[in-house]
């Protein structure tokens, strides 16, 4: 490899990886806007020209606040846990495929981190460890609210989890493969010359399933019981201050731009659009922009969500997704596999 | 490269791995367990095994060991242990155990040249290919693979039932 080589490696895996937290600071001001805009009163729109810098100036804050440790928590999980919650939410990122290939002067470039064969379980495998963060972030506080804050969301992490995976079996299944790419590959083309071969359309309920659940995995409304406020203070993160604070809050909304990225990718065909073949710079940017548009939408349903929708109750939580999600993934899977037998027979 | 990072990642399993045998504080034991298995899932992936790699993480890392650290937690048990005071019969036991560990380990390393395990029989896997291995699994391992889910059936009607006996007066 040449020194060419090693730097568009790195390019491709730093990029997203520092374009991620900087899009958060605009995606605070849009939810409190949208929110503002749902619950009809002005929001955010003294700083700057609409408000738009009111995040940056709250990130400022943030670094400049002293940042308190309480003196009876365990020193080196305290301090690990945030930033476990940020390597979680970034290194999910790694294998999601962000727009097309890109071919300049004789090299062609996929726009993806690692294209590696299981990048679903891949996926998976980092979720299922950030669960860590919000644990020994409860745990080693020391206070029985981020206790119980911690306990409630390895419960639900799990229970969800489940649901989540087995949602997404069906695309693997009708993709024939883990990795992310040959999943967008699968769903370019139409049927029909006009409907797109998006698996959102052959299997809804496992899109309602997977999609719901990630509003669990990621902690938000109306599933943020870990940080029910009525009830735990703050949940997990009571006794965090200054950007220890921030960074969980900075890992909350990685995590639903990755999670919204991965649905995109699992459901809504990725960076493709039928009749859209990205050719050279200009057409594989655009499809960059495709791929953000409907990551977009979806971060959009998630703020939307958060404004509409009340908090469940703990054994509401936990009925729904072992009693209601679980089984509707399984009929999902089933259905998958029928239709892949049907297609077989054909 | 890859024999660098594979015995720097096999080292440092093996080191959390002890960590966690000697730590005394049973939630940072889990925790040495959880930085074990994630090396050793690096090992996996740097022996063309991804797909293992990816399963050790989700079903140890993520899912036995969360449970092991919610039942820890619920129990509260750092506070129990500092109460006990040292145990000398399991003192001795572990003693005889890392004897028996060593013996073995370097008859096995003095044996090593000689009859070193040949992977000439083994059924070679393709270092991204998951349908050979799921062949195996479901036709030439069948048996033991059902036989081992039964087992794991068994254990937890076992611990069903061991729960329902203590409720009772």
């Amino acid at each position: 490899m040449t020194l060419l080589d090693w730097a568009i490696l790195v390019l491709r895996v730093a990029l997203p990886a520092l374009i991620l937290p900087a899009i958060v600071i605009p995606l605070v001001w849009y939810e409190r806007r949208m929110a503002a805009f749902i619950q009809d009163r002005p929001g955010p729109n003294r700083v700057g020209p609409f408000g738009l810098l009111q995040s940056p100036a709250d990130v400022l804050k943030l670094f400049m606040k002293e940042g308190v440790v309480p003196a009876s928590t365990d020193k080196f999980l305290f301090h690990l846990a945030p930033g476990l919650a940020i390597f979680a939410a970034i290194a999910t990122f790694a294998v999601i495929p962000y727009g097309g290939t890109l071919s300049i002067g004789g090299r062609s470039i996929p726009l993806v981190g690692a294209d590696v064969s299981i990048g679903v379980l891949y996926v998976f495998a980092i979720t299922s460890l950030s669960v860590y963060a919000i644990v020994l972030a409860g745990w080693s506080s020391n206070n029985k609210f981020s206790l119980m804050g911690g306990i409630r969301s390895s419960a639900q992490l799990i229970s969800y989890e489940l649901a989540m995976t087995t949602a997404a079996a069906g695309v693997i299944l009708s993709a024939s493969s883990f990795r992310l790419t040959e999943i967008v590959s699968a769903q370019q083309g139409t049927w029909l010359g006009l409907i797109p071969r998006w698996n959102l359309i052959p299997q809804f309920i496992g899109f309602l399933v997977f999609f719901i659940s990630t509003f669990a995995e990621t902690n938000r409304l109306p599933f943020d019981l870990p940080e029910a406020e009525a009830e735990l203070v703050a949940g997990y993160h009571t006794e965090y201050s200054a950007m220890f604070f921030g960074s969980f809050f900075l890992a909350e909304y990685l995590n639903v731009m990755v999670v919204c990225a991965m649905t995109a990718t699992l459901y809504l065909g990725g960076w493709s659009l039928p009749g859209f073949d990205p050719h050279g710079v200009v057409g594989v940017l655009l499809s960059v922009v495709v791929f953000a548009v409907k990551t977009g939408i979806l971060v959009s349903v998630f703020v939307w969500v958060r404004w509409t929708l009340p908090r469940f109750r703990y054994d509401q939580l936990m009925s729904l997704g072992w009693k209601v999600f679980l089984p509707l993934a399984l009929v999902n899977l089933f259905w998958a596999a029928a239709l892949e037998m049907w297609k077989a027979a054909r | 490269m890859d024999r660098l990072v594979f015995d720097a990642a096999a080292a440092i399993a093996v080191l959390f791995a002890a960590l966690m045998v000697l730590h005394r504080n049973p939630i940072k034991s889990v925790l040495a367990l959880v930085v074990s298995f994630f090396f050793l899932a690096v090992c996996y992936v740097l022996l063309s095994a991804p797909f293992l790699a990816a399963i050790q993480v989700i079903v140890y890392a993520g899912a036995i060991l969360v449970l092991f650290l919610f039942v820890l937690m619920l129990l509260n048990i750092p506070q129990e242990i500092s109460q006990q005071e040292q145990r000398p019969i399991q003192q001795l036991l572990g003693g005889a155990a890392i004897l028996l560990f060593a013996v073995l380990l370097i008859s096995l390393l003095s044996a090593r040249g000689a009859t070193r395990v040949s992977s000439a029989g083994a059924p070679k896997l393709a270092a991204d290919q998951i349908a050979p291995l799921a062949r195996l699994v479901f036709s030439e391992y069948l048996l033991s693979f059902e036989a081992l889910s039964v087992l794991l059936l068994a254990a937890l009607v076992g611990a069903f039932v061991l729960v329902e006996r203590e409720k009772r007066p």
